[in-house]
This record gives structure tokens, C-alpha cells and sequence, in this order.
């Protein structure tokens, strides 16, 4: 497993605020990674810590083998969050000065800029300023940028942000075809959806901590349960006697269904049964795994109550004080 | 070191490149050459406009005391060869003093005889006393009355001429290096340089910072930073927007020097003589080599500190409280040399212009006025110079590296301290 993308303990603060601690994932080579969590959860500073721009407190960082601080820094592209391009200059002169920074020469980057250009089917503004480019076009100026000079890792904050439908797509597609090309990707985002497309695993990032990484598939069976959406002829506010169905939770009613979340253990099918035993007209009936937007939503949720209770705690220590 | 380049050449390539093209430089570098021309031609202009607005004085003279053309001939002759007066005889002076007041006249000289024989003259004029132009119809008449008792105890006239030659009048000072302060036209290139290396090192000093500062607040240096080294970003920038500056400096400094070539031929063209006017004469030009050759590595040394100063900035508004310590510095070398020319002898200003941060202003100055600079003192001068720009690379690319990621945070020396300590 040495060819991986390792990252290990690693620990990062900022002053009295504890940015990373212990943070443990592994990328394989040759996928996409998401990397989720709400704002201010530790993604950026585990991206920049893995870039090198910023230094851990402690922990490392290896890639196929190797440390980060020792590997040359074409190694990485990279796609901030914050975006910086030079407004004043023509979007050419801008990707063929980044690519001279890794010492890409000028007419291979041109030809490469042009290829993508075209991908992108924005040909048109290869000798445009910058600035009179559209949000979601500087975005993708943005990632030719990361790409030029053939980097083996992708790392991508919030790429999709502020991306419409048709500008997201693609992106999605670039994504693939840099992995068809066998690099590796990580990206982080708040989209669900856009993870459950592209992301083979994930890391879920909550106040500095992983509290969950792995396959899509193994993190979603981590979550011990199974999803049940039940519809009936009658109304389905009439559920209640679902509850009594041993271990069975109502998760949500929606509009014309209602989930069920069901331990493992359990056999969804006594759901079923049991409605059928009542008489009820059953007409839908669904068992799946959850989305991750509910295995975010539980994982990151909880400890958001967690954190109220320190906070609430923290107040009535200090009002003893006074 | 080795690893700077290529990066920080590309660095500066842009750098030079995207600022000389944009329409302000061409505008700014463009203005101040006007306005470096207009001053080195000033002197020309004033004169020209001057010498155009003569002084008109009336003379009414009685018979046998002073004739117009002999008072306009002394008071032209005091007027170091100028032509600058020209005194009309007046018959009706009721008319000429209406004449002074409505300001068709100057003023209006009256000449009498005294009963002792003595030439008595009274001026009527709206000029106080102190004026220069008094003071010289004055000086003017008491030479009008000398000559005149001269003719008449029986001198003769042509040795008159022998009395009234100038006087034989030398200088000597106690100390033979010393040639004074501020005395004659190396004095003036000395103060020239030095005000132009204080403007240069505070104006393009910002200009690099603002520069870094820019890219900070427009996310650039985030990618910057992952492809290049701090050290290559710094040096790269300071060359770059450093070399920008001293071309706008060029321009204008060679648009100075075109015009002072000029006066001498202005000068003839609208004054009718040159008057030794060529400002270029007399000056020792072989210290613009020493000067150059510690100017750039000084302003170089101020523009990597302004790029790293500029670097704790997150918004182009901070940029001047950030790099303010270095105008302090900065300014603290401008006073120190104008005081250091009245004495460029002493120990101190020969400590101080060693320091890197002086050498620029204080060496220039000691050369052009004392000549005084032993070579091992260039050689420890170079020496330190180097040593401290090294320094001040690693220190401000440190700086750098630390403040790119610092966003909004109070920017104050004790914030560039822990910068500079953090492990990164």
C-alpha cells in the first residue's frame, strides 16, 4: 500500500483553535476522493498541509511512499477555494505563466490550454482578460490552471461552487478523464449528489477530526441500518403502529412516502408483513442503504449536539467564576 | 540561492511586463519627465522671464551730477553682465512720480548738488528699503559719489578706474577636505542624490509592496505559493517590480539630465548669451559610478523588506501601516546625510555609512563632499550590503511565507515577529 496518498496523526493549531487533530485517511491512487464536512471543519488546512504550504504540528504526509516536504512540487495541482487568477491579464498569458512556474515551456502549455479550452468550449476566450470572464468560466480557467503541467494529484477545494448545471457537468467530466489519464483526485465539497457520482471514497471531516473514511459502500454499511420508504393507499399520517415494529424508527414523512430507518439484524421484510397484516394497500415498498447525505447528517449532526452541551457546560463553569 | 531561477525571472518577467504596459505607468512616467525637464530648465525660465520684466528708474539729475547712461551702465555692470535696468532721464517730475505710483516707473531718482559740494540723491519709490533692487541704485550711488569726490580732489579719471577695481578676496578653510557645506555645484549633485535615492527607495518600495499585497488579496498567491517557493516569489517580485520602478526613474532622471544639456542653449536662445549657464560644468561625474553601484543593491535591499512587509497585509489599505518602519528607516537615512554633509569628516557619519541601510545616501555624500571614503571602506560597505540583501531574502521570504495565509489578522511587529518564528 505504499503507492498511496497516506496522511497520518496529523495536528494543526491556530492559536487557541485546534484546527486538525489526529486526522488518519488514505487516498488509493487512480480515484476520486471527497472530502466532506461543513464550513470551517478542517478541510482546507488538511488540503494546504498536504500541499506543503502550511506546516503540522504533527503528523505526516506520504505519497507513494515518499514525504510531502520531499517531493518535488509539480507533484501536486491545486484548485483553491478562494480563487485567484490575474484579472488584467489574457486568460493565455495567465495558464502559460502558472505552467512556467513548474517549467512547462510556452507552446506545449498553448497547445495543452487549447485543448482544454476547447473541452471546456470556451475557445473564444483564450485571448480575453480574465476579467471579462464569467464566474463559472474563470472556474474553469481555474483548474486548467491546476492541470497544466501534468500533476499525479489533484487537489480541489470546493470546485463545483457556484457552478451551474450544465458548467458542473463538465467539470465532472474533466474529473474522469483525469483519472482515465490515472491521476488521482480530492476534492471537497457540501454537494451530496456530486459525491455519490464521482467518488469512489471519502473522508468525513468534523471539527478537525475524521469521524468517518473509507468506501462509499463500506461507510454507508457502517451505518448498521437500513433505509425502508413505505407508501400506503390510506393516509399515510395513520402510520403510527409502524413504531411498534421491533427496533424500527420513523426517520422523516414525506409527502406521499414515509422512511423508516431499520437496525441491522432486522429484517426489513416484517415491515412489509406487518402492513399487510393490517390490511393496508401497500404501494411502494423500498429497502436501501442510506445516502450520504444521511450519513453526514449523522455523523456530523450528533456531535453538533455534542458541541452545544460543551459550549452550554462552558458558559455555566465560567458564570461560577464571576 | 541557486534555486531562485528560473522561477523568479518568470516572476519578474510578469511582473515588469504587466506593469510597464498598463496606461498609468506611460501616463505617470510620462508626467513626471515634464516635470523633471521644467525643473532642470527652471533656472533658464525664471532668468528669461525676468530678464524680459526690466526694472524702469527715472533719473532727474541736476546739471553736471550724473548722466542716465552712466547710472544704467554701473547698476547693468552690478547686475553680474545682465541687462536687467534701464534708467530714463526725466524732465517734468510731477509726471515722472504719477508715473511711479500708476507703476510705469519703478522708481525715480532725484540727484542734487549740496551746498558742501556733495552729490545728494533721494529715491522715491513704493520698494521697502530692504529691497534688492534698493539696496543695488544704492550701492550704485554711493560709487556715483566717490567717483565724484575723486574728480573733484583732482584724481585723474583714468585712475579712477584702478580704485574701483574689485576687490582681491580668498577663502581658506580650516579643514582642506572639507569644502563646505553645501558650496557650489557638487554640493548641489550630492543633495540631488540623496533626495533622489530617499524618492526612489519610498516610492518604489511601495509600489513593491502594494504589489504583494495585490496577489494576496486576490487569492493569486495561494497558487503562487504552491508552485513556487517563497524565496523565488520575493525575489522575482522585487526584481521585477523593482526594475518597472527604476525605468519610470530612468526616464525621468534622463529627461533631467537632457534638460541641464539644454540650458546652455536655452539660455543663448532667450537671453541672448549663455551666461554661464551650462549647470553640467564643474560637476565630477565619477561618482555616479560608486553611486549606482551601492544605489541599486540599497534599493533593492528596501524593496525586498517593502515585499515582505506588503505580505502582511490582507487588504491593499494596510499596506502603508504595515511597511511604515521602513520609511522610518528610509527617512532616518535622508536626515542623516543632510546632516552628515555639514561634517562629512566625522566618526559617526563614517560608522553610519557603512550600514546597508545608509550606504546608498551617506557614501555618495562623503565622496562628492569630503572624498574621504578609504577603499577597504567600499569593500566592508559591499560586503555588509551583500550580506545584509541575503538576509533580508531569507527574512522577508519567511515573512512572506507565514503572512500569505494570514488573512485579516492585526498586522503589527509583534504579528511579523510570530510570523517569522512559526515553523513554516
Amino acid at each position: 500500500m505504499a503507492v498511496s496518498l497516506v496522511i497520518e496523526h496529523l495536528s494543526k493549531r491556530f492559536g487557541p483553535i485546534v484546527a486538525l487533530d489526529d486526522v488518519t485517511f488514505r487516498v488509493e491512487p487512480g480515484r476520486i476522493f471527497g472530502l466532506l464536512g461543513a464550513n470551517g471543519a478542517g478541510k482546507t488546512t488538511c488540503m494546504r498541509i498536504v500541499l506543503d504550504i502550511l506546516r503540522p504540528d504533527g503528523g505526516t504526509v506520504t505519497w507513494q511512499g515518499a514525504r510531502n516536504v520531499d517531493l518535488p512540487r509539480d507533484t501536486w495541482g491545486y484548485l483553491p477555494e478562494e480563487r485567484g487568477l490575474y484579472m488584467r491579464m489574457r486568460v493565455i498569458d495567465v495558464l502559460a505563466y502558472f505552467a512556467s512556474l513548474y517549467g512547462v515551456r510556452r507552446a506545449d502549455a498553448e497547445r495543452e490550454v487549447d485543448d482544454w479550452l476547447e473541452r471546456f468550449r470556451i475557445p473564444e476566450y483564450r485571448d480575453r482578460k480574465v476579467e471579462e470572464l464569467s464566474k463559472g468560466n474563470q472556474q474553469k480557467i481555474q483548474f486548467i490552471a491546476a492541470i497544466l503541467h501534468d500533476p499525479d494529484v489533484l487537489i480541489m477545494d470546493e470546485p463545483f461552487s457556484g457552478l451551474d448545471p450544465v458548467n458542473s457537468g463538465l467539470l465532472k467530466e474533466a474529473f474522469l478523464e483525469m483519472r482515465d489519464r490515472g491521476k488521482t483526485l480530492i476534492f471537497s465539497t457540501h454537494q451530496m449528489e456530486t459525491v455519490e457520482e464521482l467518488c469512489e471514497a471519502i473522508a468525513i471531516i468534523d471539527r478537525g477530526r475524521v469521524v468517518v473514511s473509507g468506501t462509499v459502500r463500506d461507510v454507508r454499511r457502517a451505518m448498521g441500518r437500513q433505509v425502508v420508504r413505505l407508501a400506503t393507499d390510506g393516509d399515510h399520517r395513520g402510520l403510527e403502529w409502524l413504531s411498534t415494529v421491533d427496533g424500527v424508527t420513523v426517520t422523516a414523512h414525506r409527502q406521499d412516502y414515509v422512511e423508516l430507518a431499520v437496525p441491522a439484524g432486522t429484517d426489513p421484510e416484517r415491515i412489509l408483513r406487518a402492513a399487510l397484516d393490517r390490511g393496508e394497500r401497500v404501494t411502494r415498498f423500498e429497502i436501501g442503504e442510506p445516502t450520504l447525505e444521511e450519513v453526514f447528517i449523522e455523523h456530523v449532526g450528533q456531535r453538533a449536539d455534542l458541541e452545544e452541551r460543551h459550549l452550554a457546560q462552558g458558559r455555566t463553569a465560567r458564570g461560577t467564576d464571576e | 540561492m541557486i534555486d531562485l531561477f528560473p522561477n523568479a525571472w518568470h516572476v519578474a518577467r510578469r511582473e515588469y511586463t504587466t506593469r510597464v504596459r498598463t496606461r498609468t505607468f506611460a501616463i505617470v512616467t510620462a508626467v513626471l519627465a515634464v516635470v523633471g525637464l521644467g525643473l532642470a530648465l527652471a533656472p533658464v525660465l525664471i532668468r528669461a522671464i525676468e530678464g524680459n520684466s526690466q526694472t524702469r528708474i527715472g533719473l532727474d539729475a541736476a546739471d553736471g551730477t550724473v548722466q542716465a547712461t552712466t547710472l544704467g551702465s554701473i547698476l547693468n555692470a552690478g547686475d553680474q553682465g545682465g541687462n536687467g535696468w534701464q534708467v530714463v532721464a526725466v524732465q517734468d517730475v510731477a509726471a515722472a512720480r504719477a508715473q511711479v505710483r500708476d507703476g510705469d516707473l519703478d522708481g525715480l531718482l532725484t540727484v542734487t548738488r549740496a551746498a558742501d559740494g556733495d552729490l545728494a540723491f533721494n529715491a522715491f519709490s513704493d520698494a521697502p528699503p530692504t529691497d534688492l533692487r534698493f539696496q543695488q541704485v544704492r550701492s550704485a550711488a554711493t560709487q556715483l559719489t566717490v567717483a565724484d569726490r575723486l574728480e573733484r580732489a583732482g584724481v585723474d579719471p583714468g585712475r579712477a578706474a584702478e580704485i574701483f577695481a574689485p576687490t582681491r578676496f580668498q577663502t581658506e578653510a580650516v579643514d582642506p577636505n572639507t569644502t563646505g557645506f553645501m558650496q557650489g555645484a557638487n554640493g548641489v549633485l550630492a543633495y540631488a542624490l540623496v533626495i533622489l535615492t530617499f524618492m526612489a527607495v519610498v516610492t518604489y518600495g511601495t509600489w513593491v509592496a502594494n504589489s504583494v499585497a495585490e496577489e494576496k488579496s486576490s487569492r493569486v498567491m495561494e497558487l503562487l505559493i504552491t508552485a513556487a517557493t517563497p524565496r523565488q516569489l520575493m525575489a522575482g517580485k522585487v526584481l521585477g517590480a523593482g526594475a518597472a520602478g527604476l525605468t519610470q526613474y530612468a526616464v525621468v532622471l534622463g529627461a533631467g539630465v537632457v534638460g541641464l544639456a539644454l540650458q546652455a542653449t536655452l539660455a543663448e536662445r532667450l537671453l541672448g548669451d549663455s551666461g554661464g549657464a551650462n549647470a553640467l560644468q564643474g560637476l565630477d561625474f565619477s561618482i555616479l559610478l560608486p553611486f549606482t553601484a551601492f544605489f541599486v543593491p540599497g534599493f533593492l535591499l528596501y524593496c525586498i523588506l517593502y515585499a515582505g512587509l506588503g505580505s502582511m497585509a490582507s487588504r491593499q489599505e494596510d499596506v502603508n501601516q504595515v511597511t511604515g518602519p521602513m520609511l522610518f528607516v528610509g527617512m532616518g537615512g535622508y536626515f542623516a546625510s543632510f546632516v552628515a554633509m555639514a561634517t562629512p569628516a566625522a566618526a559617526w557619519v563614517k560608522i553610519l555609512s557603512l550600514i546597508p541601510f545608509f550606504s546608498p545616501y551617506l557614501l555618495t555624500a562623503r565622496t562628492v563632499l569630503a572624498h574621504n571614503v578609504q577603499p577597504w571602506e567600499w569593500a566592508v560597505a559591499a560586503a555588509l550590503m551583500l550580506l545584509f540583501l541575503v538576509g533580508a531574502l531569507w527574512l522577508a521570504a519567511r515573512i512572506y511565507s507565514a503572512g500569505v495565509l494570514m488573512y485579516g489578522q492585526r498586522s503589527n511587529l509583534r504579528s511579523i515577529w510570530r510570523a517569522v518564528r512559526v515553523n513554516r
